[in-house]
């Protein structure tokens, strides 16, 4: 300990004047390069794995369970999707005609604009999945279409498609 | 002297405090996950609402069609048979009358389920959901052509 002082004090002078060596403040340097790097690597991980996204979701309104409308058959649209997802359309009491999903949405704009009290009514086989519904809502909501109805096939209804392809 | 290098000593200790700052910060506000119980693939869609954190009553359908209640932290989820979903509905309802009701459908689930689960809320006097989706990209669009559907 005393060499250390001495080299650092750099002369004898001191130990000379006080007849003993005067205990010199030794700074003692701790390495923290491998501390910071571990800290930085712990920040790196939280800040990759915060997650700041919370889950999104669509809004329903959905009308009271009791509530009737009387509409013209004229001023209905109505979307069929099959079993098997295919998408057949009719409008008013015309006969069904196959549709496909990319021209789903020029069809709803077309219809509401030759006819502003059209009215989407979209059929869905109990047995097709949820997903063409979600699609369904999506698409009518990008054709501006915000009222619509959306129920489950009837038997009639499974026969008519039936009968279309 | 003009052999000798001279050292630049950077002060590095305001950044590694800053550094531990944030370290602390995203440690504590980092929640992960909950174990998901029921796996849901959510469908696609255009939507950005977001959902309430807390306060809701989460109705999962599985791809299966089977149905599941719990609130917003999915740990403790219960099974509904499908005579009682009705009943559970109203009960949690009535338990917390402001809380959000968010369903949390596979996006293969059968959609009689989805109809029949709909069906039930109206008769609850619940005319007000929300129907959670994960974001559809652009580009992505809607329908079995869109690459939504690619990867079944």
């Amino acid at each position: 300990m005393s060499d250390v002082a001495v080299a650092e004090g750099g002369s004898g002078k001191r130990q000379g004047v006080m007849g003993r060596v005067k205990k010199a403040r030794v700074g003692v340097r701790v390495d923290m390069t491998p501390m910071v790097d571990v800290a930085f690597l712990l920040l790196i991980f939280f800040m990759v794995t915060t997650v700041f996204r919370r889950p999104l979701a669509m809004e329903v309104n959905m009308p009271e369970p009791d509530a009737r409308v009387e509409v013209p058959e004229s001023n209905v649209m109505t979307i069929y999707v099959a079993k098997d997802e295919a998408l057949f359309m009719r409008q008013g009491a015309q006969p069904l005609q196959p549709i496909a999903w990319p021209d789903l949405r020029a069809t709803f704009e077309a219809g509401t604009a030759a006819n502003p009290d059209l009215i989407i009514l979209v059929k869905i086989h109990r047995e097709a999945r949820y997903e063409p519904m979600v699609d369904m809502m999506d698409t009518l909501e990008d054709a501006k279409m915000q009222r619509f109805s959306l129920v489950e096939m009837k038997e009639a209804d499974v026969a008519a498609v039936e009968a279309a392809r | 002297m003009a052999n000798r290098r001279n050292r630049v000593r950077i002060d590095m200790t305001p950044m590694v405090d800053v550094a531990f700052l944030l370290l602390i910060f995203f440690m504590s506000t980092t929640q992960f996950k909950p174990p998901e119980t029921v796996a849901v693939d959510l469908p696609l869609s255009k939507s950005e609402i977001h959902v309430p954190e807390t306060g809701t009553i989460i109705l999962t359908v599985n791809r299966t069609g089977q149905m599941f209640i719990s609130d917003e932290n999915l740990a403790a989820v219960q099974e509904l048979a499908p005579d009682n979903v009705l009943a559970a509905i109203v009960q949690w309802r009535e338990r917390s009358p402001g809380a959000h009701v968010i369903v949390k459908g596979d996006k293969d689930a059968p959609f009689g389920a989805m109809a029949d689960l709909m069906d039930n809320l109206a008769k609850a006097k619940t005319l007000r959901f929300n129907l959670m989706t994960d974001l559809r990209k652009a580009g992505d669009e809607p329908g079995p052509n869109g690459a939504s559907a690619g990867g079944r």
